[in-house]
């Protein structure tokens, strides 16, 4: 692999890791699978290419990409809360729903950024760092302090709160806890993260494709639980962090996987590779208990 | 302190599964009482404290809270005022939460959610305190996951859980109906100290008449969604188990076999 492609390959590892955030916010703390990030990956990119071509502000662009993704977050949340449409489903409705509202909000099917100014403009030459390496660690300074700020909050009363909604609706429910309300603000946060990560995406690479979100969800599981295979601890920072490191070792393996000429994968097959590897992260913590007992087994005779 | 004026509560209204869980209940209960619920099962003894809560809502009739009318107040902003112990030791923790985490949870009910951390050495003191009048050795865990506590361990501290903020009423229902004779005495022991420390108004349901009749000041019994029954304490001093069972079938004249109760409400 090349140096190029290795910072490339990290940096869309520190971009996916704030979806790997956003996915352990609803999977992990509310108990409440959210597919709708599969649209709102592609809404935050939309929004945010389509303000700035039109001129607007760079960060007032990806601030409206994120408050737009996180609004698709609340629909999803409403259909579930106010109907009782099972959870999954009301987040494919709206995650379906997105795909036309993204070619609208584009007006095409995708908008190209490369001659317009981004977030990453003011940084451009800074202290004297090519460009490659600036755009890896801005997004990892971004992804660190999400994951610093979510681990912060949901050590807060109110994040507290949103962990015992997941957990046992009925002990949060005698304790005053508003369900409702905490679901509404978990899927806002979640999906505007997701956003934000579509909006840097959109700027890093140059651009924003209708297409694009196809399978975030996925990829957003895939972080999660590799991070959290290789992770046990309960201190909230170490947990919410460790989907960022989940994100980068996914993007590593997959592109490691590509490079190697002698297994000779080629582009069209990541759908596969990804399926073997979420696979293997789900397989490995369970043979490692299984060895344990065997070798306690053993040690006692 | 609690008072229900005719309470109706029909389940699946309208449908061809209608059942009339609770039909015209009048029930006032003064500051300070505790009172023993009982009834055979499905008599509407759950209903009635899940009302009281506002699990459920009212098809019909009131609920008061002092001067206050609450018939249509959400159970979340009843809490300020009710703390309730749940059957299931399950249910009234957070096993994904570590002991403290479920401490504070408690500690904040009926209060809106700030986004100020939840536990700092203060509450721990306060946590540690409180767990160590179990004699568990709960206090040196506290860091520990809930669900690695045995249920009973579990519902003791959902108990002191209830007790954390002051609150006027207490409901448990049937607390100690999941746990062996030994934990279940225990908790029993506990909820008096805390019921007579703080003077709270309690309703119990329980399956045990001679539970009922050894706690709390008065008893009621409810059948088939109506309160057949309402001992005071004075009339009750003199009561046995088998006295009730008499009352029980004197009250339900209309002939029905008995046996199946007997069953259920003798032990």
């Amino acid at each position: 692999m090349s140096l190029f492609s290795f910072l490339g390959t990290l940096e869309i590892g520190f971009i996916y890791g704030l979806v790997a955030i956003g996915v352990y916010l609803t999977f992990r703390i509310l108990d409440f699978p959210d597919l709708t990030v599969d649209g709102s990956f592609t809404l935050g990119a939309a929004v945010t290419a389509t303000l700035i071509v039109m001129g607007v502000n760079v960060y007032l662009a990806t601030l409206a990409g994120t408050l737009a993704a996180a609004c698709a977050g609340l629909v999803t949340a409403w259909l579930n809360l106010r109907f009782d449409i099972l959870h999954l489903l009301a987040s494919i409705l709206t995650m379906t729903a997105l795909y036309t509202i993204n070619l609208r909000v584009m007006g095409k099917p995708n908008v190209a950024l490369i001659m317009e100014p981004t977030i990453l403009t003011p940084f451009e030459g800074i202290f004297g760092l090519p460009d490659m390496y600036m755009r890896v660690i801005f997004v990892a300074i971004c992804a660190i302090f999400g994951a610093l700020l979510v681990a912060w909050f949901l050590k807060t009363q109110y994040g507290l709160a949103m962990r015992a909604v997941g957990s046992n609706k009925r002990m949060a429910q005698a304790n005053g806890i508003v369900i409702k309300e905490k679901v509404y603000a978990g899927l806002a946060i979640s999906n505007g993260l997701v956003g934000l990560a579509g909006a840097l995406f959109a700027q890093t690479n140059g651009f924003a494709d209708s297409t694009m979100g196809i399978g975030t969800i996925v990829v957003g599981l895939a972080a999660v639980i590799i991070g959290q295979s290789l992770f046990s601890s309960r201190s909230m920072y170490v947990i919410v962090m460790s989907c960022i490191v989940g994100s980068v070792l996914y993007r590593l393996a997959v592109s490691l996987a590509l490079n190697a000429d002698f297994i000779g994968f080629s582009t069209s097959d990541l759908n596969l590779i990804t399926a073997v590897l979420v696979a293997l992260a789900l397989i490995f913590p369970k043979l490692r208990n299984e060895w344990k007992a065997k070798r306690a087994a053993r040690n006692d005779t | 302190m609690i008072c229900c004026k005719d309470l109706h509560v029909t389940f699946n209204r309208a449908l061809p599964t209608e059942k009339l869980a609770l039909r015209g209940i009048d029930l006032t209960i003064p500051s300070g009482e505790f009172v023993t619920v009982i009834g055979s099962n499905g008599a509407g003894k759950s209903t009635l404290l899940n009302t009281i809560a506002g699990d459920i809502s009212t098809t019909k009739g009131k609920i008061f809270f002092g001067d206050r009318d609450v018939t249509k107040l959400p159970a979340t902003e009843r809490t300020a005022d009710i703390a309730r112990v749940f059957q299931d030791p399950l249910a009234g923790t957070c096993g994904d939460l570590t002991v403290e985490e479920n401490m504070s949870l408690a500690y904040g009910r009926g209060k809106r959610g700030r986004l100020t951390l939840a536990l700092n050495s203060k509450v721990r003191n306060i946590f540690r305190e409180q767990l160590s009048r179990l004699n568990l050795g709960l206090e040196d865990r506290l860091e520990s996951d809930m669900g690695l506590l045995s249920g009973g361990q579990r519902q003791s501290v959902s108990l002191l859980m209830s007790a954390l903020q002051p609150s006027r009423i207490l409901l448990l229902d049937e607390h100690t109906a999941a746990l062996d004779p030994k934990t279940a005495a225990l908790i029993m022991d506990i909820s008096s100290q805390i019921i007579a420390e703080k003077q709270l108004t309690v309703m119990m349901v329980t399956h045990s008449m001679r539970q009922a009749l050894d706690h709390g000041s008065r008893t009621i019994m409810l059948h088939e969604g109506k309160i057949i029954f309402d001992l005071s304490d004075n009339q009750r001093a003199n009561y046995q188990v088998k006295d009730l069972l008499n009352l029980f079938a004197q009250a339900r004249s209309d002939g029905e076999e008995l046996d199946d109760d007997k069953l259920l409400l003798g032990s």
